[in-house]
């Protein structure tokens, strides 16, 4: 288990993290989700006692990182994936960190096989694509077998089949009762490999709840309507106290479902060209929570001064 | 479904805790499975070896005759004057490439303990440095005192300072790799820490001898390259320097005081 409490680090006159509260709970995957800046790497740091908090404390299974006497086998972590001497292989990067923590070597050619790195363990890392380098990095993080494992931003550069390898073994690592900790700016990828989520923008804590209930909540859905009688069918559905927006030629329905509002218009004798249900992706509903926390926005170019 | 692991080696084969002992094997693996190692170690051997043989080569004739005005003690680790450059940029390395990599916070996460790791490091580099500087002076020696003792004005290993001269290359070469690493651990940049470090012992080091009076004689004597290069030469060319020994502990106190900055930097700095 991972606990942070009132957890903060400024730098500067700049907040990086404000004050935030969490856990994440072994046995399942906690999704870590936010946009670009919003305090995630820095949180993470600050888990495995990297960065000093500016105040509140943050601790895994009860002890400060730095606690650990061999914190290899208490915490695995991806950071980052470039975190390599370009000129080292891959086998002696894990053989370094093997012994810096006293686990033995046999150790190092399980993970390597784990992640698939056997063929090309003894190349130089420099030479690794990007998929190659996170996949050596994920290895790493499970070297000591550890409880608790924390991996920020672990899909960047993958290809899909990778996506589907990270995904998958994320819930296997869940599966056998450990903490996995899963940073991602996607929330899409979040919504498939999260049981719980943890969202935060500009340093705070947004939201903090299961992905089911994230999605009920925020992700939200309308009927959309068209017919040449645009108005009567507005007026019928308001009568019977439906939430109806006109968008140009459309309706936007809220407060029934497709058969119901179907039924209603066909009761009422008028004329329907179109009857979709409509879903905001998870995408939208994640961009409308974090969208005032969002460090560097784009302008769009017509609204540039 | 992937097995990850089974925990079982974890609670049986193996102590579960770190020390000074797993961390300095991290470290020793960490130095030597770089290509840059190898290089500078091959550099200073054929620097420091190779150009004391051939400058002995070369001026044996001339040391034998009337003419000579120099020590012949100041030729028989001349290349080592040269080989400092690889010792430092070795002692930058060892640090400067853990930022640019991002590396050291595997390091940390691996060995929060930062005392720990600054130790182990010093050890492996300082190690490392003494014993190929020792054999590199002592190759250089050999070969070079052949040629000397064609002309009849051979050292033994047993005149005077050149034993001395031989470990105190050792101790030099040491020394400069853990001052450069000692920089490169406050600015945590290759090129920056590389220029500083090579600029001090070799410009600045030779320009306060611009210097005047007193004051000028005292810094010059006192710069880093100056008080500590004379251990490592049983004779010097330049007669004001401060004696092997005394200016080996000024310029092991210089280094004392930078590496003690930079390790108070290091412990409480973000990684």
């Amino acid at each position: 288990m991972i606990a942070a409490h009132r957890l903060t680090k400024t730098y500067g006159p700049k907040t990086a993290v404000d004050g935030i509260s969490f856990t994440v709970e072994p046995g399942r995957v906690t999704g870590f989700l936010g946009p670009n800046g919003a305090g995630k790497s820095t949180t993470m740091r600050m888990v495995l006692g990297l960065d000093r908090p500016t105040s509140g404390s943050v601790t895994v299974n009860g002890r400060r990182y730095a606690d650990f006497p061999a914190p290899l086998r208490e915490v695995g972590a991806l950071l980052e994936a470039r975190a390599l001497h370009p000129g080292r292989s891959a086998r002696d990067h894990l053989r370094w960190l093997a012994a810096s923590n006293g686990i033995p070597r046999t150790r190092v050619d399980e993970v390597l096989e784990l992640v698939g790195l056997t063929a090309v363990a003894d190349q130089r890392v420099g030479r690794f694509s990007l998929g190659m380098g996170q996949r050596l990095g994920i290895a790493a993080a499970l070297i000591g077998d550890p409880p608790v494992v924390v991996l920020d931003e672990p899909v960047n550069g993958l290809d899909p089949e990778g996506i589907r390898w990270v995904r998958t073994l994320a819930r296997d690592l869940a599966a056998e009762g450990r903490t996995v900790f899963v940073s991602s700016h996607l929330m899409s990828e979040m919504a498939l490999t999260a049981d719980h989520l943890v969202v935060i923008g500009r340093g705070r804590v947004l939201a903090d709840c299961s992905t089911p209930d994230f999605i009920a909540e925020h992700a939200a859905s309308h009927v959309r309507v068209r017919s040449p009688q645009h108005d009567a069918v507005a007026t019928v559905l308001r009568e019977h106290g439906l939430d109806v927006a006109a968008h140009g030629a459309e309706l936007r329905v809220q407060g029934l479902d497709v058969a119901g509002v179907g039924e209603l218009v066909g009761r009422a004798g008028l004329l329907l060209h179109e009857l979709t249900l409509v879903r905001s992706s998870l995408e939208d509903a994640f961009m409308t929570l974090t969208a005032d926390s969002v460090e560097y926005a784009a302008t769009p170019a017509g609204a540039a001064r | 479904m992937t097995v990850v692991g089974t925990h079982a080696w974890t609670r049986q084969e193996t102590p579960a805790r770190t020390s000074g002992a797993t961390t300095l094997r991290a470290e020793w693996i960490k130095f030597w499975t770089v290509r840059s190692t190898t290089w500078s170690v091959a550099a200073m051997f054929v620097l420091g070896a190779g150009l004391t043989a051939l400058v002995c080569a070369t001026s044996a004739g001339w040391l034998a005759s009337s003419e000579a005005d120099e020590p012949v003690g100041a030729f028989i680790t001349w290349g080592m004057m040269f080989a400092q450059v690889t010792a430092i940029v070795l002692g930058t390395l060892a640090v400067t490439s853990e930022y640019g990599t991002g590396m050291i916070r595997a390091t940390l996460s691996a060995t929060p303990r930062r005392g720990e790791v600054l130790a182990a490091k010093a050890a492996v580099l300082t190690g490392t440095l003494f014993v190929a500087g020792v054999l590199t002076a002592l190759a250089g020696y050999l070969a070079g005192n052949w040629f000397l003792d064609r002309e009849g004005i051979g050292l033994a290993l047993t005149d005077d300072g050149v034993l001395r001269a031989l470990v105190g290359s050792g101790l030099y070469m040491a020394g400069l790799g853990l001052l450069a690493a000692a920089v490169g651990l406050l600015v945590r940049h290759t090129a920056a820490a590389l220029s500083i470090v090579l600029g001090l012992v070799f410009v600045v080091g030779n320009m306060t001898m611009l210097l005047p009076g007193a004051w000028g004689e005292w810094t010059t004597k006192l710069m880093p390259g100056n008080a500590g290069a004379r251990i490592a030469t049983p004779e010097s060319f330049n007669p004001l320097l401060l004696d092997p020994w005394a200016g080996f502990a000024v310029f092991a106190a210089e280094v004392a005081v930078v590496l003690a900055v930079a390790a108070a930097a290091f412990s409480r700095r973000d990684a």
